[in-house]
């Protein structure tokens, strides 16, 4: 069985989300929240998320990609922002391997080659 | 003819000889060929050509371009200021065996200049199973994660002083070995990752697998593919591993050494590390400070190598601080008891007697020996030390075979020491690659070893200095001081000392500074550069001290010890 995507928003709903695939890799993309038209307010998320999106293809069978919305702005701003304080993350757009210390951030994410390591590479 | 050359080379990308597709660079000329510009009188296009003019062209760009490959189809043509090499695929401009300190730097030097790098680096297994991920000893098992434990202990010194300053903290504080062991391995483990992205980063090509040379110019990767890289400039950096001691039974199947204890899940428990090494007394100092019960074995003098006032003023305070000590001792054998402890029996040589005692963890930190084994270095014919298996080198780092060099804690007669190993790394590059002629400075190279009480040290021992010039030739500077935070703690600073070395005659230059006590490193760090410039002790008491600090007290150092008088610091 291959690879699946879960889409979530919110820090609780990704936490309940990626205790319930707990013994499977799991692949995260943080973005920031789209607009009625489907734009992140977060430029780099954009640019980022069609070249995560070509690579998802080299994920490891019976990994979860999970595609998490933060929140707006205004929320991810907040230096106390649950994402920032619990997961650690300092900046969207970041792509990680839930429970390792590997990770891509902000213009890492461009690099289609950094995104196939991260799904790859041990 | 250039434009025809140009057009010739645009449309056919294969060798005219051979058919082999080749790979066209356009490099500089070569520093130290002859006449700037044209290099190759006479070369020319093969196709018609004498076999003389392209062989001696072939033999004058072996001799001078770092890239030439010698393959029996590349040619060269000469373009003035430019020499156009052919090369076969699949080749790199450098390949380095290792991604520790020393290869991981050269190589990413190396890429800045626009050349293609390639890496190999794997990490065989310890007897114990414990593997690691890129990065070296340093990142891994060595520097990284022995400062984390030491800070660790520290932090536990720390919070038996603060009672004294106020703060309410149930004594006795405890610590628990996983929690701390997972926070150092994460931390390393990003380490591993950090260093993959950066390698992605700066195009270098990285492979996980040990290399093996088949030729001088050919290395194997071990695999099962086997897939063969050749290369004409190779750098060796595989460092070095803990040594297990030969005659000790039971040594390998029970003991474990520093690759292991980093990487440990659970508690060693009560603990005997096995040698006199900066290693062992490093391991055993945050043992005891987070709470084990530790005990050195030494065979004879500790730190070898290294200022001996100053190593038994270390010992002494790990003594005074809760490490055993068993001096003059060396174990004869290991074994299992049905409890799982481990049964270690030692030969006492003061008492002619023989003891014993159970631990739970035996640590043997007795040498490190060169990561020699499976690179096969006969076939390139690279020639190693008889006695120390490590690998010769020249001040260019180069080895007996033109164009093979090493780096790092591989070679023989170099400090076993990161930043040295990264600078050697960086400016071979640079040799290499960007037509600069420096070489590494392996002198004063400042270090500390990082027991409870640190002991940080810039140039010669007192020792070297008096085989060198002569104990009339040289003044010693001394004083033993209190740190400001001890004095509230009510902290024992019987072996806080300092000892400057210096010439007797005319300008008096600094030979060697000595430095115990907290922060041992942050102290000499500074002073290393006023060594490096060849400070001298006017200069020094010109120097006005940093108050209240432990470093001040260099700049105030007056006492000699050939007064004789009492070098105890007194109130400011």
């Amino acid at each position: 069985m291959g690879w699946e995507e879960v889409q979530v928003r919110g820090y609780p709903e990704f936490v309940r989300t990626a205790q319930s695939y707990h013994g499977r890799a799991i692949f995260a993309l943080f973005c920031g929240d789209k607009d009625a038209e489907g734009r992140s307010w977060c430029p780099d998320c954009v640019t980022a998320e069609p070249i995560v999106r070509k690579e998802l293809h080299n994920l490891p069978d019976e990994s979860v990609f999970i595609y998490c919305l933060v929140g707006d702005r205004a929320y991810w701003k907040d230096p106390n922002n649950e994402f920032r304080k619990n997961l650690k993350l300092t900046g969207v757009p970041t792509l990680l391997k839930y429970g390792t210390p590997q990770k891509l951030v902000e213009e890492e994410c461009f690099k289609g080659e950094l995104v196939r390591m991260l799904f790859t590479e041990d | 003819m250039l434009r025809g050359l140009g057009a010739r080379l645009a449309r056919h990308g294969s060798c005219a000889l051979t058919g082999i597709i080749a790979h066209l660079r356009l490099l500089p000329p070569p520093r130290t060929a002859p006449g700037a510009g044209l290099l190759c009188a006479g070369a020319a296009l093969s196709r018609g050509k004498p076999k003389s003019a392209i062989i001696n062209c072939k033999n004058r760009c072996a001799k001078y371009c770092p890239s030439y490959i010698p393959l029996p189809s590349s040619w060269a043509v000469s373009i003035p200021f430019f020499h156009v090499v052919f090369t076969g695929k699949n080749e790199y401009d450098l390949l380095v065996i290792g991604g520790g300190s020393g290869g991981l730097a050269c190589a990413k030097e190396a890429a800045q200049f626009g050349r293609k790098v390639a890496v190999l680096d794997y990490v065989e297994p310890s007897p114990q199973g414990t593997a690691w991920g890129l990065g070296g000893t340093c990142v891994n098992v060595g520097c990284i994660p022995k400062k984390l434990m030491h800070q660790a202990a520290l932090l536990g010194s720390s919070l038996k002083d603060a009672q004294h300053y106020g703060w309410s903290i149930s004594q006795p504080v405890h610590h628990t070995w996983s929690v701390m062991a997972q926070s150092v391995q994460n931390y390393v483990k990003s380490l591993n990752w950090g260093h993959r992205v950066q390698l992605q980063e700066k195009k270098v090509k990285y492979f996980n697998i040990k290399g093996s040379f088949s030729d001088p110019h050919t290395v194997r990767g071990l695999t099962k593919a086997g897939k063969e890289v050749s290369c004409y400039n190779i750098v060796i950096a595989t460092g070095g591993r803990p040594k297990y001691p030969v005659h000790v039974a039971g040594a390998l199947e029970y003991g474990i050494t520093s690759d292991d204890l980093f990487w440990l899940k659970e508690s060693p428990g009560k603990t005997l590390i096995v040698g006199a090494s900066y290693v062992s007394l490093e391991c055993a100092g945050f043992l005891t400070g987070i709470g084990l019960d530790t005990t050195v074995m030494m065979r004879s003098i500790p730190l070898r190598g290294f200022d001996q006032q100053m190593a038994s003023l270390v010992t002494e305070h790990m003594e005074s601080y809760g490490t055993k000590f068993l001096k003059r001792c060396f174990p004869t054998k290991v074994e299992k008891l049905k409890s799982n402890r481990l049964q270690v029996t030692w030969k006492n040589a003061d008492l002619g007697t023989e003891e014993t005692d159970s631990f739970n963890t035996v640590m043997w930190a007795v040498g490190r020996a060169p990561d020699t084994k499976t690179l096969n270095l006969e076939a390139a014919g690279v020639k190693t030390n008889s006695e120390t298996g490590k690998i010769i080198v020249d001040a260019s780092e180069a080895t007996s075979v033109p164009h093979i060099y090493a780096i790092g804690d591989i070679t023989e007669g170099r400090p076993e020491l990161t930043p040295t190993a990264i600078a050697a790394g960086k400016l071979l590059a640079q040799r290499l690659f960007s037509q600069s002629s420096e070489l590494m400075d392996y002198d004063n190279v400042p270090t500390t070893v990082f027991t409870p009480l640190e002991y940080g040290c810039v140039g010669l021992s007192e020792e070297a200095a008096v085989q060198r010039h002569g104990s009339d030739n040289i003044e010693v500077y001394h004083a033993y001081y209190k740190p400001l935070e001890f004095t509230v703690a009510e902290r024992d600073a019987t072996q806080c000392y300092i000892k400057m070395v210096c010439l007797r005659e005319r300008e008096q230059r600094i030979l060697g500074l000595h430095f115990i006590g907290p922060n041992a490193g942050e102290v000499i760090q500074g002073f290393a550069l006023g060594i490096k410039c060849g400070a001298t002790y006017p200069q020094m008491m010109k120097t006005v001290g940093i108050h209240p600090t432990c470093a001040e007290e260099v700049t105030k150092l007056h006492i000699t010890k050939r007064s004789g008088l009492d070098a105890t610091v007194t109130g400011c």
